[in-house]
């Protein structure tokens, strides 16, 4: 109901574009193009989880659950994680690439980290930085790859997430590392400050990081120049490749960090979780995100929006009784979803729609 | 078969001497194509004016002429791109046609066989997939599965035909340049079951291929015609005309400037032609420049199709590079920019010697780089702030963020300078019209004042007010020091805008024009008549 709710929103928009092309003044096409529907396009996504949350909180069969401050900080602290996933695939798709190694990337760190704490008895802090390394590690692969060989990111990195999936499994011998993990990562992963939860003050600090990079900084710029026009890019002077690399870098270190996050929420590392799925809900949170705010780009506040749009509107449809498998099924809507918008708004965007 | 000729297996046991009806020179040519008084008008031009061609059958005749002759046109009205103004007639064989009716599909009912330059062959298929496209598979009647023993069959005769040396198991893009052209002409061929029953048009084939690879390619066209095969062959390179053509039509402002027969084709008479007077004998002046206001001097730079480029820039001075397609005159202007190094050869700036490994390298001892292709410089999806600031983003960058109020100020100041019509800064870049947004791209790079600014067909695709402004922006540049090359297929824009032109060809400079000589047909000149494989005397006098 709340996707239908989304595409009643959005196709107006996307419908009376032409109605705008047929201007006169045909330069002014998109810039004269009513405020009013660009400011509706930009804030459609922060209304529909304004409506999400009134929605679930009125009706009678979810109201009692769903609007409670417990149900709140779970759902907060449940989709930190994705969260993190999505600020990392954030830079590749800023600099036109794709990672979907993200999800198997955090699979793996949480198993680096908790490894690391359990069986080696690695002080926390360094323990994190393992993990974080690795990922970084594992994203300096991905962007060779890609930036200096030339290969398909997307093939690319589905082949390393198959890679890291597989060595999970090998490694831990499908048996979740319970023992020996610090219990101040534990308590991070549950408490409250301010009736918040801990991690999502993490999230924060991580998303402002990632905005401020990607919008205040010429490196931000130079990734949107490059997943704008690549060609373009160098002749204005910039290293493409080491652009690129330094995306799929940045990307592996989120990914690690979010492996951190997976063993605090979960106090456990458990060989399935950490995964494909993870990383879908992921990259739809971002091509969601990018429906909105800055419409036409990805951003950091529309993926951050789009993530608890997914965390709750799912969980207000779980509250109703609807099974477990909705969340797939809501991430892949999204996602399908998102995907058309984007295209297009960008297509609009570009004059051609 | 010694006798090797196209489709000679059913019709013409003795290709070579049966083809009466179609010799050339015959008391009583037969015509296997003719245009007779076809004009054609496009708004604000007249491309073709009253043209009549007549073409013997069996012969290879040439249509020669410079860019904006009026040889496209024909041709594309020939296959029905476009229709001529009424009037006109085109008689092929016994079918004669209103030149304003034509379409592809009386084009190919008649045997018209266009080969166009960029051949529209897919490299990564076979070549008798290649062969098969377009004309349909054999298949299996029952479950519509290819048979691939009979298209083998059939590709392995036609080859034979046309005496094309591949296996037709090869993937094409795996054959030589020539190979694929000859692919393309067989494909086009295959289904006449006479030679001497339609005609081969080809345009402009040989654009693309290295020297070798033409001489293969003509002995197969020489081959085809003694079969009885009538060829048109579009081109604007002289030397080729003199080799193969048994006449030659020389088009001129859309008019027919002269039919000759081969013998009467002298190269000077053609250039005459072409430019339509006669020949000035002076070769082209050239001296070494000399002087302290010397801001550029390029020796020997060779790389690429680049064989021994030396020239030398001015400051404050417009410089454009004439030449063909694959003279290399782009090149100059990559390497000079740091896109690909140099084999061989030295860049002076300022007097010192530079060699830049990388663009930002270049960028920083003041070069600047407009590409031919807008593709290759637009940032669409951004805004035309974010265009106009791509070359200086760090210039922004102050107390750890971007301010992006002053980049903001700077690009409303830019769209005042350079007269860019937009609503504001903020506008999405790919809603501008192509005439603006290439006056962003010139902005982007005058706004860092370069030395030395590279153009690249710089009003390609833009609308003659918007050529104008350009040309006036780049004039204050240079009024302000800034020293300009540019390249450009358009002649009369580069006499219009240069101070001085240099020809190259094929990777050398043959010749300098300057000041008050230069003008549009003594340029085609220069460009047509140079000398493809001697060196020229004027090189070696640009020599230090």
């Amino acid at each position: 109901m709340t996707v239908e709710e989304t595409i009643g929103t959005g196709q107006p928009a996307g419908t009376t574009a032409p109605a705008g092309t047929g201007a006169n003044r045909t330069d002014a096409r998109a810039g004269g193009q009513s405020t009013l529907l660009y400011n509706a396009e930009r804030f459609a996504l922060p209304a529909i989880l304004i409506l999400v949350l009134i929605f679930f909180s009125l009706w009678g069969k979810t109201g009692n659950l769903f609007a409670t401050s417990i149900n709140f900080q779970e759902v907060g602290s449940d989709y930190v994680y994705i969260g993190m996933l999505a600020l990392a695939s954030l830079l590749p798709l800023v600099c036109g690439e794709f990672d979907f190694s993200v999800g198997s990337n955090a699979g793996f760190t949480q198993i680096v980290v908790a490894t690391a704490m359990a069986r080696f008895h690695v002080p926390l802090p360094f323990a994190i930085m393992l993990a974080i390394a690795f990922g970084a590690a594992i994203g300096l692969g991905n962007g060779n790859t890609v930036a200096r060989v030339g290969v398909n990111s997307l093939i690319v990195t589905l082949g390393t997430s198959g890679v890291l999936l597989g060595v999970v499994e090998w490694y831990t011998g499908a048996q979740s590392i319970n023992n020996g993990i610090s219990s101040k990562l534990l308590s991070f992963g549950s408490e409250n400050t301010l009736g918040i939860p801990d991690m999502v003050f993490l999230l924060l600090g991580v998303a402002l990081i990632v905005y401020y990079v990607i919008q205040h900084t010429p490196y931000g710029r130079y990734l949107t120049s490059v997943g704008s026009n690549a060609r373009a890019a160098r002749l204005v002077g910039l290293r493409v490749d080491r652009l690129k690399l330094s995306a799929f870098v940045l990307a592996g270190a989120l990914a690690g960090l979010a492996g951190v996050l997976l063993v605090a929420k979960n106090g456990s590392a458990t060989p399935e979780a950490g995964n494909v799925t993870d990383t879908l809900q992921a990259l739809a949170a971002c091509y969601l995100g990018a429906t909105s705010i800055r419409p036409g780009r990805f951003n950091v506040l529309g993926a951050m929006l789009a993530v608890y749009f997914i965390g709750f509107s799912v969980s207000g449809l779980a509250i109703a009784g609807v099974q477990s498998w909705i969340s797939q099924v809501f991430s892949g809507a999204a996602l399908f979803i998102a995907v058309v918008l984007s295209t297009v708004i960008g297509r609009r965007r570009a004059g051609i729609g | 078969m010694e006798d090797p000729g196209v489709g000679a297996s059913d019709a013409h046991p003795h290709a070579g001497d049966s083809a009466s009806s179609v010799a050339p020179g015959a008391s009583a040519p037969a015509f296997a194509l003719r245009v007779a008084h076809v004009s054609k008008n496009f708004p604000g031009t007249r491309a073709l004016d009253d043209v009549s061609v007549e073409v013997i059958g069996g012969t290879i005749h040439c249509l020669l002429g410079a860019n904006g002759s009026g040889k496209s046109s024909l041709i594309k009205i020939l296959a029905g791109v476009y229709q001529a103004d009424p009037g006109g007639t085109v008689t092929v064989g016994s079918h004669t046609l209103d030149a304003d009716r034509t379409s592809p599909a009386w084009a190919r009912s008649v045997g018209l066989h266009f080969v166009h330059q960029d051949l529209a062959i897919f490299t990564s298929l076979s070549v008798a997939e290649n062969l098969a496209i377009g004309r349909g598979f054999p298949t299996n009647p029952l479950t519509k599965a290819v048979r691939w023993r009979a298209l083998g069959r059939h590709a392995r005769t036609v080859l034979e035909r046309f005496h094309v040396d591949v296996d037709p198991k090869r993937l094409v893009g795996d054959l030589r340049p020539a190979g694929r052209t000859m692919v393309a002409i067989a494909r086009a061929l295959q289904d006449q079951s006479d030679a001497s029953e339609g005609v081969l048009i080809l345009d402009e084939p040989t654009v693309a291929l290295p020297a070798v690879e033409v001489d293969v390619l003509f002995d197969a066209l020489k081959r085809y015609a003694k079969a009885g095969q009538t060829i048109v062959y579009v081109t604007h390179r002289l030397e080729e005309v003199t080799r193969i053509a048994d006449r030659v039509t020389v088009l001129r402002d859309g008019q027919v400037a002269a039919t000759l027969e081969s013998v009467e084709a002298t190269k000077e008479r053609l250039v005459e032609l072409i430019v339509g007077r006669a020949l000035d004998h002076e070769a082209a002046t050239s001296s070494t420049l000399g002087g302290e206001d010397l801001v550029l001097e390029v020796s020997e730079l060779s790389g690429g199709p680049l064989r021994g480029v030396s020239f030398g820039l001015r400051r404050g001075e417009v410089l454009g590079i004439a030449g063909l397609v694959g003279s290399g005159r782009t090149s100059i202007l990559t390497t000079l920019f740091g896109l690909q190094p140099p084999a061989f050869g030295t860049v002076k700036l300022n007097g010192e010697i530079v060699s830049f490994s990388s663009i930002d390298a270049a960028m920083d001892a003041g070069f600047g780089f407009v590409p031919e292709d807008r593709s290759e410089s637009a940032f669409v999806t951004m805004s035309l702030k974010e265009n106009l600031s791509a070359a200086e983003v760090s210039k922004y960058w102050r107390g750890m963020r971007m301010r992006e109020r002053a980049e903001a100020t700077d690009a409303r100041q830019s769209i005042v300078d350079f007269s860019i019509k937009a609503v504001s800064e903020r506008q999405p870049f790919a809603t501008l019209s192509g005439g603006n947004q290439q006056k962003a791209i010139v902005a982007r790079w005058l706004r860092r004042q370069p030395k030395i600014l590279l153009l690249d067909e710089p009003t390609q695709g833009v609308d003659v007010e918007a050529r104008a402004e350009i040309y006036r922006l780049v004039r204050e540049a240079v009024a302000s020091g800034t020293s300009v090359l540019v390249v450009t297929a358009d002649l009369e824009e580069l006499a219009r805008v240069s101070d001085r032109v240099v020809v190259l060809t094929q990777g050398r400079i043959s010749g300098e024009v300057r000041g008050p000589e230069i003008d549009p047909s003594r340029l085609t000149e220069l460009v047509l008549s140079a000398a493809p494989d001697s060196r020229g005397p004027q090189l070696e006098a640009s020599r230090p």
